[in-house]
């Protein structure tokens, strides 16, 4: 009986182990994220988890060069930028030829075949297809002729899009209902990867775990806790240009990247991407020296770890001789939304009410404390800035009127009273967040600034959900009165920020606020057809004012990122926009 | 032959407690577990794509329709795919237990194990000082949060903090010394908290026995204390001992060892299951819960026919 135990114990240890891959002299970059991805199928990979693995194993028409800032594209899979006619409506996109999906059991013999026009319109249908339960239809619904059309029709994948074409074996046309400049941003994004059909047959629902694409990279295995990518041998060979990337000495030639001039990605062989939650065991790992080689700083340790946060960020010496660091803005921002569809703060049949709930939003914002706030959670490093235009937007404005930040609990006060409010007639308000350590205290510092301007205690309540998604499904329905939110930019265009106040996109979409004022709207349809141009970025800032005089949002702190990796390794790295877009260039002494 | 038409009349009383268990959970996972509709439906979701996704993931259907459903998917062993990741249900669990399996049973084992030994010098000590010092040994490894000891195993063990001896997170493991590398923090985590409740309860269980008229009779008769102790007070200790254990591998099985898994980043059993019940994928909480179920019942089952083998007096009628 022993004996037999015995072997039943070695068979289970035996299968959970596996032959192990031969890393013997190959080059191993091991990066790290503070979550996991659920699909890495395109049309599902909807955060910037999710990207790190695909825009790696797929090919996108389009890229950012990998150091320029701003954001510049280029062509990627594309041979080259798109050709645009002069109503803006019909863009006309070259792709390489000779670039071919990975081999893979789904294709005929193993053997992956060219990649073709045909094949990114393939993966555009797919994202309204019902089946495929895409996340990214959202960028290209009602902008592409005959799309929706084609959905409504029953997705039929051999009826053809008129206004999404493969011309050739090698040229794919767009047409679109209305102009919309953002398009090619969409098309850099893990959404618009290029995928066979074959796979997604071949697959089914699987596909999201057995990705098949051109990228630099293939996927070995992915789990809850890794994804390894090895180098896809057939990735086409076209050397680093860093002057076309956008190399500075000034910013870059501290991290050694001149080295990796004219070498041919990917530069490593084997890509390990690890998902680790938990901040203190990623930090063990990556202050270990032979496991993940990349890792932010945790809340706990920043002052053990930074020696300055103000007005510079500066590592300690110990860190420094064994750390690269960079220090950024997120590409996006932290806000905090009135639900406008609420009669007791927002909108309301009564023109009056309506008058003094604008007075009570306005009297809520005199008292919120971006200072403390920031100090608070930000360990002081956020960038405050007035409005809903991020500072890593071109189109940010600098020198905006900072009065939407003032902090003045008098005036507040002032404001109430002046509007007829008093401790008796001021409504309910209730603050929604999951419930974690951080919302509630987030809570209470709100409740004790709402105190300062006369806000009875007992008024001001915590809306608490379970889950994130519990909030966000509260969020979606309008139910949640006050709202705490984050966004984090698909692209570097403030339309991308600017949507999240328009009308028409009012719950269940992203306009979380129900924010719907004509004339915002009307310069938000103007606009969102515009190429990037001073009269657009003139619009874009009345936009902000409009929404900031509205005082439907306290907005907004965009949180400082710190990055940090071995010496060892040669990298610059990004992580907010279509995240993962840098590995390919990260190279390892 | 009676072991057998046992176990399957006990299986067939057990049906009630499975669909007991698994209508209590569903009903929980429908009415009060996250709505995964949100998350899958994107930025800018218009309602019909909102109703699209409920009626793909058949959240428009009613209740006992997708119950009927589950007790379906729990007959045939086939839960579908994830909600979250697509992938089929069944391959997770068939990557993910194995995993687990090999991360928790050297801890199962050898807390069990060492519990049982430290009962029996305490129980045989009863009331001296080595018995105070294994009570009170007990007392704090059952008093430090299992948390706190993974962290502080993990720095000390694992860190350059520490004595870095062993990798801090992943499970690269291809043979039996990659197992040793990667599975001894996790197990001396696991032991530093399962032995203190294992060892308290077990020696309860073998004073009780120490005070039963056999062991004095045997005692009387001039038996050597490790005779006693070994063939006197444990063989017939082994009843409770039993139930403790077997009723805990439905949990060491299927639900794996969240917080191990997550600090020290092995793919198993466990951070699935804690990732679905956050996220609501409800197919892979269903095959959990269910599998979770069945399996209790066959524990019942088992730990009534060993019984029946460490005491002939049991009978299986």
């Amino acid at each position: 009986m022993p004996a037999r135990l015995l072997i039943l114990a070695l068979a289970l240890l035996l299968s959970a182990c596996a032959r192990g891959p031969d890393t013997d002299g190959l080059k191993i970059y091991r990066h790290s994220l503070g979550g996991a991805p659920s699909s890495l199928d395109p049309v599902q990979s909807a955060t910037v988890y999710a990207n790190h693995v695909v825009v790696n194993v797929y090919d996108t028409l389009y890229a950012y060069k990998y150091l320029k800032r701003p954001y510049e594209l280029k062509p990627n899979l594309a041979a080259a930028m798109p050709e645009v006619s002069d109503d803006g409506l019909t863009y006309t996109i070259p792709i390489k030829k000779g670039v071919y999906f990975i081999d893979d059991p789904a294709f005929p013999g193993g053997k992956g075949r060219e990649v073709t026009a045909a094949d990114f319109v393939y993966s555009m249908k797919r994202h309204f297809d019902p089946k495929m339960r895409s996340q990214g239809a959202w960028l290209w619904a009602g902008r592409i002729e005959g799309l929706d059309a084609w959905k409504k029709a029953g997705a039929h994948y051999d009826q053809e899009v008129p206004g999404l074409r493969a011309l050739d074996r090698y040229t794919i046309q767009i047409r679109l209902t209305r102009p919309y400049p953002q398009l090619i941003h969409t098309l850099a994004q893990g959404f618009s990867a290029i995928v066979p059909h074959e796979a997604v047959d071949y697959y089914g629902r699987e596909f999201s775990v057995h990705p098949v694409g051109s990228g630099p990279f293939k996927l070995e295995t992915f789990d809850s806790v890794r994804a390894v990518l090895v180098r896809n041998p057939k990735y086409r060979r076209e050397p680093i240009d860093l002057a076309y990337e956008g190399y500075d000495p000034a910013r870059h030639a501290r991290y050694g990247i001149a080295g990796i001039e004219g070498k041919i990605p990917p530069l490593v062989d084997r890509l390990e991407i690890h998902f680790i939650k938990e901040s203190l065991s990623r930090w063990n790992s990556f202050t270990k020296g032979d496991e993940i080689q990349y890792a932010t700083i945790p809340k706990e340790l920043l002052n053990e770890v930074l020696l300055q946060k103000q007005p510079k960020i500066v590592l300690r010496k110990r860190y420094a001789d064994k750390y690269f660091m960079l220090a950024g803005l997120e590409n996006g921002f932290v806000h905090t939304d009135f639900n406008m569809k609420d009669p007791a703060i927002g909108y309301n049949s009564d023109p009056e009410r309506q008058k003094r709930n604008h007075a009570l939003r306005c009297a809520i914002r005199y008292a919120f404390d971006w200072a403390e706030r920031n100090r608070t959670f930000y360990n002081d490093m956020g960038f405050v800035f007035p409005g809903i235009i991020p500072p890593v937007v071109p189109e940010y404005d600098p020198d905006a009127p900072r009065d939407a930040l003032e902090h003045n609990p008098d005036k507040g006060r002032r404001l109430l009273a002046e509007n007829g409010w008093t401790a008796d007639n001021l409504p309910t308000l209730t603050f929604g967040g999951v419930a974690s350590v951080d919302s509630r205290q987030m809570f209470e510092q709100f409740r004790g600034w709402l105190l300062k301007i006369g806000y009875p205690r007992e008024k001001v309540q915590f809306d608490s959900y379970a889950s994130f998604g519990d909030y966000n499904r509260a969020v979606k329905q309008a139910k949640v009165m006050i709202i705490g939110m984050g966004w984090g930019l698909d692209y570097p265009d403030a339309q991308n920020t600017l949507q999240l106040f328009y009308g028409p996109n009012a719950s269940p979409g992203s306009n979380a606020s129900n924010f719907n004022d004509p004339e915002y709207n009307r310069l938000y349809e103007i606009s969102s057809v515009m190429q990037p141009s001073p009269e657009r970025t003139r619009l874009y800032r009345k936009m902000n004012r409009i929404v900031l005089d509205a005082c439907v949002t306290i907005s907004g702190l965009s949180r400082r990122n710190i990055y940090l990796w071995h010496k060892n390794v040669i990298s610059y790295p990004d992580q907010s926009i279509v995240g993962g877009f840098h590995l390919k260039y990260v190279d390892v002494k | 032959m009676e072991i057998l038409q046992y176990a399957l009349r006990k299986f067939i009383t057990g049906i009630p407690l499975i669909l007991g268990v698994t209508f209590i959970s569903f009903l929980l996972m429908v009415y009060f577990g996250p709505d995964k509709t949100y998350e899958l439906a994107g930025k800018n979701a218009t309602p019909e794509q909102i109703a699209e996704i409920r009626h793909q993931l058949g959240y428009d259907r009613p209740f006992l329709v997708r119950y009927g459903e589950y007790l379906r998917e729990l007959v045939t062993l086939d839960f579908g795919y994830s909600d979250s990741t697509g992938e089929r249900v069944s391959h997770i669990l068939e990557r993910t237990i194995p995993i687990s399996l090999a991360l928790i049973l050297p801890g199962f084992v050898l807390g069990n194990l060492l519990g049982i030994a430290l009962a029996l010098v305490a129980a045989h000590h009863r009331g001296r000082w080595l018995d105070k010092l294994i009570m009170g040994g007990s007392v704090v490894g059952m008093s430090i949060s299992f948390l706190i000891v993974i962290i502080a195993f993990q720095i000390i063990f694992c860190s350059n903090y520490g004595l870095g001896w062993f990798p801090v997170r992943g499970w690269n493991v291809y043979d039996f010394w990659d197992y040793l590398r990667y599975v001894t923090v996790p197990t001396l985590a696991t032991v530093f908290v399962a032995l203190g409740y294992n060892t308290r309860f077990y020696r309860a269980v073998l004073v009780e026995e120490l005070g039963r008229d056999h062991v004095r009779t045997a005692r009387a008769f001039g038996a050597p204390p490790a005779e006693v102790l070994f063939k006197h007070v444990l063989k017939n200790a082994m009843i409770p001992i039993i139930t403790r254990i077997m009723f805990s591998i439905p949990f060491v099985v299927v639900s794996g060892a969240l917080l191990i898994e997550s600090y020290f980043g092995i793919p198993g059993v466990g951070l699935v299951t804690y990732d679905a019940i956050t996220t609501g994928d409800q197919p892979v909480l269903k095959a959990v819960v269910g599998l979770t179920a069945v399996l209790f019942v066959l524990v019942l089952i088992l730990n009534d026919i060993f019984y029946k083998l460490v005491d002939p007096r049991v009978s299986l009628q």
